[in-house]
């Protein structure tokens, strides 16, 4: 158990880490050049405040005509994707490991309330599941993929609230959700979870398309 | 029987529970991990069982864990088993808890890892 | 968890268009596969590779489409699902498709998606749909697929560099009748053709003076009411119009543009003015220029609703009286989503009428009107498809009705199209009129 636990805490953070980074760098990186030599007008139109107005808007829950549509929808992604970089980063268990490698700790968030808030991304996996097997209109987009990625994100989640309750086989769990941690991270780059890197430059883009060029909103 | 040798009994039995108890208590064999400088606790007290540990570990001096340092360098012939960590381990100014869990970890998890044995999970320490 | 399988629509194999099946009779898998790689590794970059990565299936642009709402929320007509039909699939099989694919293609990009770009706002990502459609009507156009109907006006374009077959000397001939038609009611009105130096090119598109003289005619009485100094050219380049850039023909495009803005510097005007015309405007101040390598036109260019705003705005055209019937706003998407007019054209709107009620919804969230992007254009054989594709409209328009508006003013010519057919399908009892038919209507006009 130790030699399993050192590895997946030790080497395997760090290449998850540096796939993480470097894919995210490599996948912006290749997106510019390839947009400096193909769709050259791009950086032409790019309009920082426009982008950023767009942006603004798209990430403020009802700031869009779309969000206030679908109040739900966008009560469940907004706390969803707060919560799934919130509590990674602020969670007092990964903190102490950070202080313990690095000496470095910031401030993080009481256990009862991520407790809360894991039971909240689990079940707002449930309610994408749901709706991808439910609502027409998703089940036409969904292929395995879309299965797999949801799985991807759930299963940190899952195994660390798992691991924290130290229901049965805790100590397997706690390895299964270091790797599983390990493995979202590193599939971001990678996967359609790189609309995390790629969201300011598609909606900036359009922002900046509507605001500079076609003086309307596209929110 | 009588009412007064009922009495007697009762009060007998009663000592020889508590001393029982305290007995048992005065060994300190069982107890938690604990510190007063832990003001909140974000995790339950570690449970420890002091004499079987250091039988399974096999440590036979106080001060392999309960060492003083001074100037940097250890004082092997001191120890420091009436102190708690937080005496010298201050936490310093602009430090958070978190300085003080680690000393803490470092000692436990530090060791168990050195010697590949014993817990180093969250929760094969903390209980729920 | 299987992809449902993408069910080849009987709706495209009933519809007899030779431009399709002729095109699709001349392709073989490996031609296919050819053109479609040779294309995209050309012509797409960036954008198409992070759009398709991007998205995350969520389907929240379907509500946007008023084809998806118009055919009770079948998920084939959300954009992202024309979209998984088309460029998903072919980049998938890597342009390894066969000829019936591109057939549904060409159907779904050119008569099942109008470029409206009104899923652009309910894409959280800001995916460019529309671009996508584009892509595919590029493909289709390169292998020689397009509607026979819409293929027809771009070889007008090609021949006489205006979408209607226009001859030279009909369009002059055009111009001097309408003078002519109008000095019976102002004397001293001109069109001044070829006048070199003017303040105002004012350009239109082919149908005017193919079908809709009247427009110039109206046009030209604005312009002398208001004292405006413009012209007309005599040459090619007067016609504004551009099918080219909805079948994909993006060359031919490039060529319609130049000749157009180089007409407007040989007149030495200071800017275009351009008619009641959404696509055309889609084409002169966002698409067109952009192939020619200019960010922004080389020359001003303003719509005919900017303009009436100006012209009401300063008191060059005067309201004898306002039009009392009450009246609705069409916002139709290449001048709103296109141009941010919808202030102004309701400023317009204001002056002109007495009762104004707005449709829901309305401004850069309106519904389309189901004929631009050149689906209108694609032909009679889709005219069905068309109202079918937009019933939204006609239950929007009837709201408003029932909220008292009889008329509805569009100033776009495809927003004219589509919304006839609609007001006469669904048996809507609405007039429909452009901006400057009333302008015409309750101006003061010089004797």
């Amino acid at each position: 158990m130790h030699d399993i636990y050192n590895f997946v805490s030790g080497p395997l953070v760090w290449v998850s880490f540096v796939i993480f980074f470097g894919g995210s760098l490599y996948r912006l990186i290749s997106m510019a050049v390839l947009a400096r030599k193909k769709d050259v007008f791009v950086y032409e139109y790019m309009s920082l405040k426009f982008g950023l107005r767009s942006i603004l808007h798209w990430i403020i829950p009802f700031g869009t005509v779309k969000w206030r549509k679908n109040p739900l929808f966008t009560i469940v992604t907004f706390t969803f994707h707060v919560c799934i970089i919130f509590i990674p980063i602020f969670l007092s268990a990964h903190i102490i490991l950070w202080k313990e490698s690095w000496d470095i700790s910031w401030w993080y968030i009481s256990d009862t309330t991520v407790d809360i808030l894991a039971v909240v991304v689990i079940a707002s996996c449930i309610f994408f599941l749901v709706r991808r097997i439910v609502l027409p209109e998703v089940k036409y987009l969904t292929s395995v993929s879309d299965y797999v990625i949801l799985a991807i994100v759930a299963a940190p989640f899952i195994t660390g609230f798992w691991t924290y309750h130290q229901w049965a086989g805790f100590r397997v769990m706690g390895i299964i959700h270091i790797i599983a941690g390990e493995i979202m991270l590193a599939s971001i780059p990678f996967t359609r979870l790189i609309h995390m890197i790629f969201f300011p430059f598609t909606r900036g883009y359009m922002g900046s398309e509507f605001g500079a060029i076609r003086h309307a909103k596209d929110w | 029987m009588e009412k007064r040798t009922l009495i007697i009994y009762t009060v007998i039995t009663l000592i020889g529970f508590i001393f029982a108890v305290m007995s048992g208590y005065s060994q300190e064999d069982v107890t938690n991990v604990e510190d007063s400088a832990f003001e909140k606790k974000m995790r339950p007290a570690v449970p420890f069982l002091h004499d079987k540990h250091n039988e399974t570990a096999g440590i036979d001096e106080c001060n392999t864990c309960h060492h003083v340092y001074e100037d940097g360098k250890e004082n092997e012939d001191d120890s420091s088993e009436e102190q708690e960590c937080s005496e010298c381990h201050t936490i310093n100014k602009g430090d958070n808890s978190m300085a003080l869990v680690k000393i803490y970890h470092l000692q436990c998890k530090g060791c168990h890892q050195k010697k590949k044995a014993g817990p180093i999970m969250c929760s094969e320490c903390h209980p729920r | 968890m299987a992809e449902p399988a993408i069910k080849r629509s009987d709706e495209s194999s009933k519809i007899v268009d030779e431009g399709i099946d002729k095109g699709i009779a001349r392709l073989t898998p490996e031609k296919i596969e050819q053109v479609i790689n040779k294309v995209l590794a050309a012509e797409t970059g960036a954008r198409l590779k992070t759009y398709v990565e991007t998205c995350v299936h969520c389907g929240l642009c379907s509500e946007a489409c008023h084809y998806y709402l118009s055919h009770d929320n079948d998920p084939k007509f959300s954009p992202a699902g024309k979209v998984k039909q088309t460029i998903w699939e072919i980049l998938k099989r890597k342009g390894k498709v066969d000829p019936e694919f591109i057939r549904d293609a060409s159907r779904i990009a050119s008569t099942e998606c109008n470029l409206c770009r009104r899923c652009a706002m309910y894409c959280p990502f800001g995916i460019d749909i529309a671009y996508l459609m584009s892509v595919v009507r590029r493909l289709c156009h390169m292998l020689g697929v397009t509607q026979l109907y819409i293929q027809d006006t771009a070889h007008s374009h090609s021949a006489t560099l205006n979408q209607m077959w226009v001859k030279e000397d009909e369009w002059i001939d055009t111009l001097f009748w309408q003078e002519e038609e109008a000095q019976d009611e102002i004397s001293s009105l001109r069109i001044p053709i070829e006048k070199e130096g003017s303040e105002i090119f004012y350009s239109v598109i082919a149908p005017e003076p193919k079908f809709r003289a009247q427009l110039i005619y109206q046009a030209a009485v604005i312009m002398n009411a208001a004292g405006v100094d413009f012209t007309m050219p005599a040459t090619p380049g007067w016609d504004n119009s551009d099918q080219c850039m909805f079948t994909g023909d993006y060359e031919m495009m490039g060529r319609l543009k130049k000749v157009h803005f180089e007409t407007a510097m040989r007149l030495k005007v200071k800017r275009i003015v351009m008619g009641e015309c959404g696509h055309a405007f889609r084409s002169v101040y966002d698409v067109g220029n952009r192939w020619l390598a200019w960010k922004m036109p080389p020359i001003p260019v303003t719509h005919a609703v900017e303009f009436y705003y100006e012209l009401l705005k300063q008191g060059k055209i005067k309201i004898a009286k306002k039009y009392d019937k009450p009246v609705t706003f069409q916002d139709p998407c290449n001048i709103i989503r296109g141009k941010g007019l919808h202030e102004k054209a309701r400023y317009v709107v204001d002056a002109l009428c007495e009762e104004f009620i707005e449709m829901h919804p309305n401004r850069e969230h309106n519904y389309c009107c189901c004929a631009g992007g050149g689906v209108i254009n694609t032909g009679p054989q889709y005219k069905m498809k068309r109202i079918k594709g937009n019933r939204i409209k006609a239950e929007q328009l009837f709201a408003t009705k029932t909220r008292g508006a009889k008329v509805i003013i569009a100033p776009c010519h495809n927003c004219h199209g589509g919304i006839e057919d609609i007001l006469h399908h669904y048996g809507l009892d609405m007039e429909l009129h452009f901006l400057g038919d009333i302008i015409y209507k309750v101006m003061e006009k010089p004797v």
